[in-house]
């Protein structure tokens, strides 16, 4: 009978074994030159993927039974590309209008996740440009906007995407109300500083409650009074409590000044999102270590500007050591081209940044601003299997993505784009030869 | 007096030589020439009006300026056939028939947007009235020589283009105000009586000057109306049409429309379905004129799709890449690198997209566009190949003048970049 149940368990442990082995991928990238931007040098390598993690580097790896080998022989390998900023995933049902920019001043508790079209074909376009995570916001568009996503651009359902949640909170300091409270600047700043007081008093009576012991007469009425939820407020409280940052947009002198007021008196954690005049505070910022979204990479200066002012910046940035990563060039249906991303960086190439910090920029360093370093943004032993075969430098506006590997698994190459293609093609060349 | 005469004589002569004083050489860079290939370690010499000498081996003339390029790329100064910089207004948006609007009243030679798009190798743009109206303004074909009087700025004796718009943002405009047109149907009527009533006004136009011709007597000649004499300059042909649009069946129903009132369409802006109807387009001769890989940014752009610049390069289908934006008129050789990434079309076919393309949708090939002895002397330095994205401008000549000098008018020139 023991030896039956062994004969059993046996059984059982090879079944979970072919199981395992029919659902993991096992690819192996073969002699291309992987460059992990961070860990190691760029070389020529296999890497080794494995149940959707990279699970070996090196030189001459045998090939495991089983895998897909992909040869890269005078090909790059790179980290999949990490997006901060998007709408990708919520850019709405085609001519149905997008999904982002509820209505309100103030929105914190709307949540992309809720949102999440599996279906987007901004999904397909964006990955098969190489980006692989991307970071999906609510909108904007509000003083407080909603909260943000980690999505890994690979699945057919939210829950499989989704990488991560809460990973920041945005405010626009420069989305000013018209005709009604706050239409100013100043009014902004004073709004804000009453909801997150407001957040603060709210957080306290909440640990308050949970704290007193029931039976207790008057903290009945305590309990009663803070016990009607108040999803707003709730939404907040990980930013006043410092625990999920606060990504603050601003777009000029005067708002990146009142956002580092506000983050300073509030001793928040902050991502501070800048589409211009970002080196008057480079010092001030780089040493208040806080990261910094820049946005204004192809904003024409002043007139009393250098033509490359902004072209240069990224440049400085680098540096006086400021993490910093590239904005994906708007939200909303502009989002739909954040593929784009790399094209900021070949700019601040051409003016002084160094490649290395330029591709950095687009993969390592987002992930660090974002809390998700540990597991993508680079090639490394470990790390989740989004990986990116190109025929050149991303940063290089002619090259092109071969293969694309999110979580381990091949991407299809395809997209709404690529369809098009092939469905026109046959349709014009039809033409042509009846003609 | 004879002394006199003289000196002033010679003034008149050395301020006459003034106007060459521009001659330079620029010596020992890559040439791109766009239509004869590349040089490399060539020469290009500048010389009284024109481009005088180009090649390997060029004798350089005694006294001229040489400026050393060597390493650097010389291609032709870089052709945005749909711009809206340097204008103090663009959309006369109160009625969605405004022919009687003419850009260059609206041309600012001082505007910092020349300076800034000099900066990207560009030296001539078409500068346009918006996509407001079915028939906006008369656009305005311009080098970009910054602050001169405009006389310097307009090319001269070069046809100037109509500007039409479909789709929606005339549908959207006038549609919200409760007006015609909110459909296609409307922004196709609109145009459509438009053009009606300048044939009748033309026809009324001709008769009068016929007769008058004839030596008839008493005549009175008809009411002048500014926006039936700009239609009626188009039926003639004095005028050419772009027309901007992004959807194939108004590509098709605007290419149909010129032929019905035989009107020259060189342009269709925006055109980012044109890869659907690509041979349509070949066969009218149009250009495309749009971006490589804008996607999705309006719904009518849904459709955007970069791998169709392979379906109507082989379809034979013209095209040039705009930038119909201050920024992207910045660095449209960028775009032109995405080309190549989309598609397998040639690396010079790419550079003419923003060069001689453009230059022939603006029916300027003959003055710009390529390096060619006798051609103007537009000319952009680059320090690295123009469609390696990491590259920047060094200099955007015009007409043998320095109007862009990065070791001027950059970051590292003015010392810093706070």
């Amino acid at each position: 009978m023991k030896k039956f149940c062994h004969v059993l368990l046996l059984m059982f442990l090879l079944f979970v074994v072919a199981q395992a082995g029919i659902t993991s991928d096992i690819i192996l990238i073969k002699n291309g030159t992987i460059v992990p931007v961070q860990g190691g040098s760029p070389a020529v390598a296999d890497l080794l993927i494995e149940n959707g993690k990279i699970s070996r580097i090196g030189n001459n790896i045998p090939t495991p039974s089983g895998a897909e080998v992909i040869d890269a022989s005078g090909k790059f390998v790179y980290p999949g590309l990490v997006a901060v900023m998007t709408a990708v995933g919520v850019t709405g049902y085609p001519r149905a209008g997008n999904d982002t920019d509820e209505v309100g001043t103030s929105t914190p508790h709307m949540d992309p996740y809720d949102a999440i079209n599996p279906e987007d074909d901004c999904i397909e376009v964006t990955r098969v440009g190489g980006v692989t995570t991307v970071q999906t916001i609510s909108g904007s568009r509000s003083v407080i906007n909603g909260k943000s996503v980690i999505l890994h651009l690979g699945g057919t359902l939210a829950e499989d995407m989704i990488a991560k949640r809460y990973v920041a909170q945005i405010f626009n300091i420069g989305a000013t109300e018209q005709n009604k409270y706050p239409s100013t600047r100043p009014g902004v700043v004073s709004y804000l500083k009453t909801t997150l007081n407001q957040v603060k008093d709210y957080a306290k009576k909440q640990s308050a409650k949970d704290k007193k012991p029931a039976g207790d007469k008057k903290s009945e009425n305590a309990k009663e009074d803070s016990s009607k939820r108040d999803l707003a407020m709730e939404a907040l409280v990980p930013v006043v409590a410092g625990k999920v940052p606060a990504l603050f947009i601003t777009n000029n002198e005067v708002t990146i000044r009142n956002a580092l007021a506000l983050i300073e008196e509030y001793n928040l954690k902050a991502i501070i999102r800048a589409g211009s005049a970002i080196l008057k505070y480079a010092d001030r910022i780089a040493e208040a270590h806080i990261p910094v979204i820049w946005a204004g990479t192809e904003n024409v200066p002043q007139r009393w500007q250098p033509h490359d002012l902004n072209y240069h910046t990224a440049a400085v940035l680098a540096e006086k050591g400021v993490l910093f990563t590239f904005d994906s060039g708007g939200y909303g249906p502009g989002s739909r081209n954040v593929r784009n991303i790399t094209r900021p960086a070949a700019i601040s190439v051409a003016h002084g940044l160094s490649e290395k910090d330029a591709l950095e920029a687009l993969t390592i360093n987002p992930a660090k601003i974002l809390g998700i370093a540990a597991e993508v943004g680079s090639l490394e032993k470990g790390k989740i299997a989004n990986v990116a075969i190109w025929t050149g430098s991303p940063i290089q506006g002619r090259s092109r993505v071969e293969t694309v590997i999110i979580k381990g698994k091949l991407i299809p190459m395809t997209s709404f784009q690529t369809r098009l293609y092939d469905k026109f093609r046959k349709i014009v060349d039809e033409r042509i030869k009846k003609k | 007096m004879g002394k006199k005469f003289l000196m002033i004589l010679t003034v008149i002569v050395m301020m006459a030589a003034g106007i060459w004083a521009q001659d330079i050489a620029l010596k020992g860079g890559t040439i791109l020439t766009i239509t004869n290939g590349t040089i490399e370690n060539g020469t290009i010499v500048i010389q009284k009006g024109k481009i005088a000498a180009l090649g390997k081996d060029i004798d350089i003339p005694a006294g001229i300026r040489v400026i050393d390029v060597t390493g650097k790329f010389i291609m032709p100064g870089i052709i945005d056939s749909h711009s809206h910089i340097a204008l103090t207004d663009i959309n006369e948006a109160t009625d969605p028939v405004t022919p009687q609007i003419w850009m260059w009243d609206a041309l600012d030679p001082g505007s910092d947007s020349i300076q800034k798009t000099l900066a990207g190798g560009v030296t001539t743009v078409k500068t346009m009235h918006g996509s407001a109206n079915v028939i906006g303004g008369v656009n305005v074909s311009i080098k970009l020589k910054y602050d001169r009087p405009i006389e310097e700025l307009i090319i001269p004796n070069v046809r100037q283009q109509l500007k039409m718009a479909l789709g929606e943002n005339p549908k959207r405009l006038y549609g919200e105000k409760g007006r015609s047109p909110s459909t296609r149907m409307g922004s196709a009527y609109v145009a459509r009586k438009a053009f009606i009533e300048a044939q009748e006004y033309k026809a009324k136009w001709d008769k009068y000057e016929q007769d008058n011709a004839a030596g008839a007597k008493d005549l009175t000649p008809p009411k002048k109306n500014l926006q039936m004499e700009t239609l009626k300059m188009t039926l003639e042909k004095k005028l050419s049409v772009d027309c901007h649009t992004y959807r194939a069946e108004e590509i098709v129903w605007i290419i149909n429309f010129c032929k019905e009132f035989d009107l020259d369409l060189l342009q269709i802006s925006h055109c980012v379905d044109g890869y659907k109807v690509a041979d349509v387009m070949a066969k009218a001769g149009v250009f495309y004129g749009g971006w490589v890989d804008s996607w999705g940014f309006k719904e009518e752009a849904y459709d955007g799709c970069p791998y169709g610049m392979q379906i109507m390069y082989d379809a034979g289908t013209k095209m040039v890449i705009n930038s119909d934006s201050p920024v992207v008129g910045r660095y449209l050789f960028r775009e032109a690198a995405k080309v190549l990434k989309y598609t397998d079309i040639p690396e010079n076919e790419a550079l003419k997209m923003i060069t001689l393309n453009a230059a022939e949708s603006m029916e300027l090939e003959d003055r710009i566009g390529s390096l060619e002895k006798g051609k103007d002397r537009d000319i952009a330095v680059f320090d690295k190949h123009p469609l390696d994205t990491t590259t920047k401008c060094l200099m955007s000549i015009i007409e043998g003048e320095i109007f862009f000098d990065y070791a001027k008018q950059s970051v590292t020139a003015k010392g810093g970049s706070r």
